[in-house]
């Protein structure tokens, strides 16, 4: 089967990069298999539980509901840019304040979900100065967990908060 | 067990490093470019004869690196395995590919493999499967008809296992009753839905040019047993492995064709395979889990106190076995929970229909049990005129009588005999918690469109078991201490709770322990990790292998200064010896004296220990929700969740917490949101997050959580099981909670919902009609 292959280059987490692709691929699988990304994390494929949740341009998305020719040009961010996205890192444990409240809290179990609610939060937290309880719920209503019970989780964002 | 320095404290925990960074290593991480990327064809139909299968389309194609059917499969290689059948069970056994009839959607019939995942989708798609459809049964009532079509000819009925109990004499117990109360309680299928989904990969390991299959498993062990068994290859040339898995909840306690399947793909076709679930396959191809009825007849007398129960159960486990599908003997065996209940008679059928394979789920037949037996309890309440929590004290098991003999077994890990617990000071703290006496002036407060309503509920539930624990202790060449345990990490954080236990056990500090887990060459006879009993089985474990570390290590001080081994003693880490006192010996010392000695430490420091006593114990808890439910849109809220729990000694209360809060959610989703649908054709409705809800961080109540330690008498760390009470007593407590808001004790489902609005609305009529008879 000869699919015709597309040129692409993008930023993915600060470095540039080019590479030839199937116009049918991910931007998911393209991140985990070719740009060394194997913190986005697949977990429905149809963009509903947020696992994959990477920055485009500036926006929060679904790595999986993306086509890696879409992000052509784009400047990408997963978990790896977790430091850039909030802008802070803990000296010593090299931790950003939300992942140390996430370690604080136990707000991760398996872990599967983690870096996509991580990067995700990030992006709402810098857009909120001063979230009310509603609005944090509303956010994390985009992240499907299995084992937390999502409690810790809002313990841990609010603590980020104080 | 030396000072208690990290036993008990909340202790954050050491797995969370790579987890937070996106460094954990998930099975999905282990592929290489070069591996072959494996696509399961699986039925389209419930249930049919297979009157063809036409690779033609693809088999010359380039990238197709080969095609597998029943046909291809080596003589001999066919059925997977299931571990609770009993004496009398028809052995409806699920095939490795299907064989000349497919059984439910999702069967895997055919795979195919190609250099990548989208070429082998591609390719799965021009591979013909050619049918000829037969009657489906999509419900027990149906399947157990006389005329029903049968899913195995051979065996002459679709009810494939059979169990009863008899304790006492509840006939007699009927006959004395004030009142007998009769219902039936369904509950839905559902399923676990591990945000990561299964996979396997099969590589020859470099080397030793052994089998190496990785899969995303609670039960690597098990299944390095098992598929030497099926596959013929030697155990002792197989190694299998369980990376960091994303998620379990007993779906991953199974051994499933894939696993085979890869493997066989390796040894045909010579290319190391993978194969990862998408979340599509994983509604069809994973188990389900909790599809059963109960129907519970209880005896109870004008004082409220319920003298006998009977109960019969009858589950749809599916077109065939899974790995452990009868949980209607653990909610037979625990039905009456921690009531006395004397006499008691039950039975449990499973009955095949067409549809995904059942198996345990967090809880396993408990979350129905206690659904049962609590909602007797409050329609008991009702008919005698008692407070429903008077009427549980009345009835509970006093904290004297321990260990209790329930004069039941459970099938596969024998007697029932409750081995400690406090059951009137659990129920006393969840009112206390709850606000049990003031919440009827809250419930008065609450505005009339949307009425609160409180629930209890009660579990009693086993823990632990599975089969005698290894562990191992190693010391490294930087003189800390490497613990190689069999438990896997499913998200639980053994890793931490076992580093915890044994550096107190040895007295050494919690940064010296590494701990490693889920390899089959560290920990080859390990059960693996379900039923709750990761802590209590791998920390005593642990405990023990460290009573061998210490003696070797004192074996081996004593050979270096020529000592007498009674002269030699171990103190936090330290060896000691007592005719020269001021020169201690650190590990690492001891290291270096021992190399220059010629003597090879590593080897003389290799601890084997292992944990096979009293291995069941039995954790409980006492449960209440509150409840909102408004009239208007039928949606209800779960305002307020408490729970006190007795898992014996606790470990560390940051993890037990959180494995109580995530199972009271996966509670509450069954009984909100979560069901897996079929049409009556038997195709499934429910493939995806679209139409398959899964609570989300807006519906999570307000948590308080106790605990009261009653430590099991039966190990020595006096620990229970904290894995699955949080799941196992939500059902019971939300729908009592629902009967109790919308004031009629007689008008809700009897089962676990899921109580979706449209459900609510019906109730809510159902209410109105029978306070305004037409």
């Amino acid at each position: 089967m000869n699919e015709p292959l597309v040129q692409i280059a993008m930023t993915v987490d600060g470095a540039p990069l080019s590479a030839r692709v199937r116009p049918r691929y991910l931007l998911s699988d393209f991140l985990r298999e070719r740009a060394g990304a194997p913190g986005v994390h697949v977990a429905c494929g149809h963009g509903v539980c947020g696992a994959c949740t990477i920055v485009v341009d500036g926006v929060a998305v679904r790595a999986c509901l993306m086509l890696a020719v879409q992000a052509d040009g784009a400047t990408v961010q997963t978990i790896a840019s977790l430091p850039v996205l909030e802008g802070t890192v803990t000296e010593g444990t090299g931790l950003t304040p939300l992942q140390q409240a996430f370690r604080d809290h136990h707000a991760l179990q398996c872990g599967y979900c983690t870096p996509g609610l991580l990067v995700s939060s990030a992006k709402f937290l810098a857009a909120h100065r001063a979230p009310t309880r509603a609005q944090i719920l509303d956010h994390l209503n985009g992240h499907l967990c299995r084992c937390s019970g999502y409690a810790n989780i809002i313990a841990a964002i609010e603590s980020v908060l104080q | 067990m030396m000072a208690s320095r990290n036993f008990g404290q909340r202790t954050r925990r050491r797995e969370d490093g790579p987890l937070l960074t996106g460094r954990g290593v998930y099975l999905a991480d282990l592929i290489r470019p070069d591996m072959a990327a494996m696509r399961v064809i699986r039925s389209t139909e419930a249930h049919a004869r297979i009157t063809g299968i036409d690779f033609s389309a693809v088999a010359n194609e380039p990238d197709c690196i080969g095609v597998l059917s029943a046909a291809d499969l080596p003589q001999g290689i066919g059925l997977l395995p299931a571990a609770d059948l009993v004496e009398g069970s028809a052995p409806a056994h699920h095939s490795v590919l299907a064989r000349g009839v497919v059984r439910y959607v999702g069967e895997p019939v055919a795979v195919v493999l190609a250099t990548d995942p989208y070429v082998a989708e591609d390719l799965a798609e021009r591979m013909a499967i050619h049918y000829d459809t037969l009657p489906v049964v999509m419900d027990v009532d149906a399947g157990c008809r006389a005329a029903a079509p049968l899913l195995y000819p051979q065996f002459g009925s679709n009810i494939v296992h059979q169990t009863r109990q008899l304790v006492g004499d509840p006939d007699r117990a009927f006959v004395d009753a004030a009142i007998t109360i009769d219902e039936t309680f369904r509950f839905q299928r559902v399923s676990a839905n591990s945000m990561e989904t299964r996979g396997a990969i099969a590589a020859l390991e470099p080397g030793s040019g052994r089998y190496l299959l990785h899969s995303s498993t609670q039960i690597p062990q098990i299944l390095r047993k098992e598929l030497a068994r099926i596959t013929g290859i030697g155990l002792e040339s197989l190694r299998v492995i369980a990376p960091q898995v994303g998620g379990g909840f007993g779906a991953k306690e199974a051994i499933y064709p894939e696993e085979v399947l890869v493997l066989l793909a390796l040894r045909r076709f010579g290319r190391a395979t993978y194969w990862i679930e998408d979340r599509q396959e994983a509604f069809i191809a994973s188990t389900h889990g909790r599809e059963e009825s109960i129907q519970l007849r209880a005896a109870v007398g004008a004082d409220g106190v319920i003298t006998a129960v009977e109960a019969d159960c009858l589950s749809d486990i599916g077109a065939a076995y899974s790995f452990l599908s009868n949980t209607p003997g653990a909610a037979v065996a625990s039905v009456r929970g921690p009531y006395r209940i004397p006499n008691f008679r039950s039975r449990a059928r499973s009955v095949v229909t067409n549809k995904t394979p059942l198996n345990v789920y967090r809880g396993a037949g408990y979350p129905q049990a206690t659904l049962a037996m609590e909602r007797i309890m409050d329609l008991a309440a009702a008919a005698v005129g008692l407070d429903r929590a008077e009427i549980r004290r009345r009835n509970l098991l006093p904290p004297e009588v321990f260990p209790v003999d329930r004069g039941v077994s459970y099938p596969g890990c024998g007697a029932v005999i409750f081995d400690s617990g406090n059951f009137p000071a659990l129920l006393e703290s969840t009112l206390d918690a709850v606000g049990y006496d003031g919440f009827p002036l809250r419930r008065a407060q609450a505005a009339a469109e949307i009425p609160l309503g409180m629930g209890l509920s009660f579990v009693v539930e086993m823990t632990g078991g599975g089969g005698g624990e290894p562990a191992r202790i190693r010391l490294l060449p930087d003189g800390r201490l490497q613990l190689l345990s069999g438990i896997v990490p499913i998200g639980q954080g053994s890793e931490t709770t076992l580093a915890q236990i044994l550096a107190d056990h040895l007295g050494v500090a919690l940064e010296t322990i590494e701990v490693l887990t889920g390899d089959t060459d560290d920990s080859p006879d390990a059960p693996g990790t379900f039923a709750s009993r990761g802590a209590t089985m791998g920390g005593n474990a642990a405990c023990r292998a460290g009573d061998v570390f210490i003696r070797q290590a004192r074996q081996l001080t004593a050979e270096l200064h020529r000592a007498r081994l009674e002269d030699i003693i171990w103190k936090e880490g330290v060896l000691i010896d007592r005719t020269r006192p001021d020169e201690p010996l650190t590990l690492g010392n001891l290291l270096r004296q021992a190399a220059a000695s010629g003597i090879e430490p590593l080897r003389a420091l290799d601890a084997k220990g292992r944990y096979d006593d009293d291995a069941v114990s039995w954790s409980s808890a006492c449960h209440a929700a509150v409840v909102a439910v408004d009239r208007a849109t039928g949606i209800i809220r779960v305002v307020d969740y408490a729970v006190t729990h007795d898992c014996g000694r606790v470990a560390n209360p940051l993890l037990v917490d959180g494995q109580i809060i995530g199972g009271a959610v996966q509670g509450l989703g069954q009984c909100l949101f979560e069901v897996n649908r079929y049409d009556e054709a038997g195709r499934p409705l429910s493939t995806g997050y679209m139409d398959y809800v899964l609570p989300t961080a807006a519906t999570v109540p307000r948590f308080i959580l106790r605990h009261i330690e009653t430590p099991s008498p039966l190990n020595p760390l006096g620990m229970k099981g904290a894995g699955e009470a949080g799941c196992s007593g939500a059902l019971a407590a939300i729908a009592n909670a629902i009967a109790d808001a919308v004031g009629s004790q007689v008008n809700v489902p009897n089962g676990s919902g899921p109580f979706t609005p449209d459900c609510v609305h019906s109730i809510l009529r159902g209410a109105h009609q029978e306070e305004t008879p037409a």
